[in-house]
């Protein structure tokens, strides 16, 4: 079983739950059992009682986070150094800010699981002209895609290294894409290069790079 | 005016610069720092806010990775990722 939170709330929530749902929808066409906690539903309190009584191994977490937390809908606390043992031997990707850079190395201590995550925070451009609908958005993918690529890998069987791998290799891709727009004398294309390249830096895989998903 | 300030000024200069050629249409999300427009990322490196420290920050970050050959290195050996 996957659990998936996709809080909805501000510009950047709603882009990472278009994704989510990209994602979703994989998971359903593989008839693989999911738990989608979205929008207001993505709170602590669901998410612990549903970790608490399902277990599930495979965890896709959407939203904001820092070093030492990630956050549900409405920036609320979802998770916290103190939950710990309750995030142990799991098979994580938190698409969010900065929580690989402390709070993914503390879950994955001494335990069998993997967090791949980003040190920094996960950055990307919207184009405002498709904001109301982030499928349309083209710049906006540069950086989502890759993304979504790790659980793709990961629905289909991969390890989580050859996720992580998979998807730093479709961004070094979209960054050539990019140097081809700075060729053509594109307006801002080294901006959105940056942007990428943060990102490509920021993401980081700690614990067993051997983890797999598991249909519990 | 010391080196130091010198060299910081030079730096917010250049990310203003960058921010100024980014098409106005753009906006960029900065998690948890919110989601900013080209006026509002010029105000935040200005007053060198938070939002706008992380804006400076990510600037010297690619920085250092173009100027090292890290970046051009990364693209050009992209092959090792298949």
């Amino acid at each position: 079983m996957i659990l998936i939170t996709s809080p909805k709330y501000d510009d950047g929530t709603e882009y990472l739950s278009y994704y989510s749902s990209l994602i979703l929808k994989e998971i359903n066409n593989n008839n693989i059992p999911v738990k989608n906690f979205e929008g207001k539903e993505a709170n602590r309190g669901n998410v612990i009682k549903f970790l608490q009584k399902k277990n599930p191994k495979t965890l896709f977490i959407n939203g904001h986070g820092d070093e030492k937390t990630l956050y549900g809908s409405h920036n609320l606390l979802l998770f916290s150094i103190e939950d710990i043992s309750l995030l142990k031997n799991k098979l994580i990707y938190a698409r969010a800010c900065s929580a690989g850079a402390f709070l993914g190395e503390k879950i994955v201590e001494n335990n069998n699981g993997c967090f791949i995550g980003y040190k920094y925070p996960f950055s990307f451009w919207i184009d405002q002209k498709h904001s109301a609908t982030p499928s349309r958005d083209n710049t906006a993918k540069f950086y989502l895609e890759p993304s979504n690529e790790i659980m793709i890998f990961i629905i289909n069987g991969r390890t989580a290294q050859q996720s992580h791998e998979k998807s730093k290799k479709m961004m070094i891709e979209n960054m050539k894409k990019i140097l081809k727009l700075e060729e053509k004398k594109e307006p801002g294309a080294m901006g959105m290069l940056q942007i990428l390249w943060n990102n490509f830096d920021g993401q980081v895989l700690h614990g067993n790079p051997s983890a797999r998903f598991e249909d519990n | 005016m010391n080196k130091e300030k010198e060299k910081e000024d030079g730096l917010k200069e250049l990310v203003l610069a960058r921010i100024e050629i980014m098409p106005p249409n753009f906006k960029l999300s900065i998690g948890n720092f919110g989601t900013f427009t080209k006026q509002e990322m010029i105000n935040s490196v200005k007053n060198e806010d938070e939002a706008g420290k992380q804006i400076i920050q990510m600037q010297i970050n690619f920085i250092k990775a173009l100027t090292s050959g890290e970046l051009i290195n990364t693209i050009n050996k992209n092959d090792s990722y298949n």
